[in-house]
């Protein structure tokens, strides 16, 4: 198997990454891949939380890492989705215990093992961004339709970019109402900003947080309309560019579908 | 400053591409000037043979005349090919074929001296130009562009930048989408510029030691000029 890393990240905390990871990693599994989300947000994990698997860690990134113990014992299987583990992270080391060159060695035997692996991104540019890149082959960015996330973004791609990691754009927590009066950047004026590809567009949804309290899937969450953007956002990344991206409206009831004007898969 | 001390900045001489220029103070007179030519070209020997040469006489009022004397006492006595004098802003005589011949040479002469760039500059990214600076593409904000001349954005500029630096009061800012987060030229700088309604082409320049935004298309400011100079 040659799998293939995909690093979620943002340069903002706060913005959905790991909600982001959980639910595209949950889809990308749903698609019948096999799938490893790997939390990089070590000393501050939470992915383990939001997927409620906190309860099942023995092992965790770093000791898998640093060959303490095989990547089958650190990965832990998902209670309600098939082909799905978790890595967490561990929470009592700092950071630089990992170097880059670590991660690119580590990336080689996840890549055997696993169709996708989604690295789960520290906030911030700096040995936990350097680490959660090494291996990546592609990149997700989060980002929420607000001025400082998209400074953050920006130079979040100028680094991808840097890395020869040509990112693709997802925009979460949007309010359509508020972006209708205006009151919101359009993701629209973000694509204008960053010009990268964009892959989803996903709403501001209580289910989000209902979820991670739960630790219940947000994308089996049959009424969540974050969770469906998320299970589309997996679709595309799984090849399938000819989805439609669509655009959260306000009124509730419907989407609308966006032309291939911001269309993937070049 | 000594007498002998002045004589000797009269004249001073600096490469240029396949040619020497040569800086003279109009304002003395022509025999310390030659005097000086003969300094500066002497160990020159044979670099100086055939080279062209061009005379900038600064801003000084006067030069013309100087020109043909001079020039026959450098093809005389060094052997140079071609002299010429460099067009000046403003400055030039009115005698039209001198005018077109100073301003074809000019042309020949100057090697460019701007950074063209396409691309979008990105949030955390800086961007630096010794001298003039050109971006096909847009500035984010949060990047950064400077330039020890001019800076022209064909597109929009949101980040911020810097002219002329460091001492350069006469560079411009120009963008067709002209809303920085802070504009500076040479030392003056300006923060917090009023949003303009719709994207137009929009330049910075300074005024009376001030920041000054126009219109670009409206201003027009170096259609004035009445040919095309070296900038
Ligand atoms: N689409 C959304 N709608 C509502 N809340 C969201 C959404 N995405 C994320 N959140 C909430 O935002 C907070 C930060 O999300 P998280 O995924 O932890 O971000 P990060 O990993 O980037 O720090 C969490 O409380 C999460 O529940
Ligand atoms: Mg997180």
């Amino acid at each position: 198997m040659e799998g293939k890393i995909i690093v979620v990240t943002s340069g903002k905390g706060g913005v959905g990454k790991t909600t982001a990871t959980a639910s595209i990693g949950a889809g990308l599994a749903m698609e019948g891949k096999r799938v490893a989300v790997v939390d990089m947000d070590i000393g501050l994990r939470n992915l383990d939380v939001v997927m409620g698997l906190e309860n099942r860690i023995v092992f965790n990134v770093v000791d898998a890492v640093k060959g303490k113990c095989k990547l089958a014992q650190a990965a832990i299987k998902d209670r309600r989705i098939n082909n799905l583990f978790l890595i967490p992270a561990s929470q009592s080391d700092n950071k630089n215990v990992l170097i880059p060159e670590d991660m690119v060695r580590f990336g080689e035997t996840l890549k055997a093992e696993y169709d996708y692996i989604l690295m789960d991104c520290p906030a911030g540019i700096e040995r936990g961004f350097e680490n959660s890149v090494a291996a990546a082959d592609e990149a997700l960015v989060v980002c929420m339709p607000e001025v400082s996330s998209v400074r953050d973004a920006d130079r979040v791609i100028g680094l991808l970019y840097a890395r020869s990691i040509t990112p693709k754009l997802i925009v979460n927590r949007i309010v359509p109402e508020m972006v209708e009066r205006g009151d919101m950047l359009s993701h629209e004026d973000i694509v204008d900003v960053l010009s990268v590809d964009l892959i989803g567009l996903v709403p501001m949804d209580d289910n989000v947080i209902v979820s991670t309290n739960t630790g219940n899937p947000l994308v089996l969450q049959k009424e969540s309309k974050a969770g469906a953007a998320f299970l589309r956002i997996a679709m595309r990344v799984n090849g399938r560019t000819d989805l439609p991206i669509e655009v959260p409206r306000a009124q509730g009831k419907f989407w609308k579908r966006m032309g291939t004007k911001f269309g993937l898969g070049k | 400053m000594s007498a002998e001390q002045q004589d000797k900045n009269a004249v001073r001489v600096k490469g240029m591409g396949d040619g020497l220029c040569v800086m003279l103070d109009p304002d003395r007179p022509p025999d310390v000037l030659e005097e000086e030519l003969t300094r500066v070209f002497t160990p020159l020997r044979h670099l100086a043979v055939n080279a062209r040469v061009m005379l900038d006489f600064g801003d000084g009022e006067g030069g013309d005349a100087l020109v043909g004397k001079l020039g026959d006492f450098l093809r005389d006595s060094f052997g140079v090919g071609e002299v010429a004098r460099i067009a000046r802003r403003g400055k030039n005589g009115p005698d039209e074929r001198l005018r077109q011949r100073d301003m074809d040479q000019s042309w020949h002469h100057y090697r460019s001296d701007v950074l063209m760039l396409t691309g979008r500059v990105r949030s955390g990214q800086k961007v630096t130009a010794r001298r003039h600076l050109l971006i096909l593409g847009d500035v984010n904000p949060g990047a950064e562009v400077a330039a020890g001349g001019d800076i022209i954005i064909m597109g929009s500029l949101a980040g911020t930048a810097a002219a002329g630096q460091t001492d350069d009061l006469e560079s411009i800012v120009l963008a067709l989408d002209f809303r920085p987060t802070q504009v500076q030229i040479g030392p003056v700088m300006a923060a917090g510029l009023p949003a303009s309604p719709r994207p137009f082409p929009e330049y910075a320049h300074v005024e009376e030691g001030g920041i000054v935004v126009e219109d670009y298309i409206r201003a027009n400011p170096f259609g004035r000029l009445p040919w095309p100079e070296v900038r």
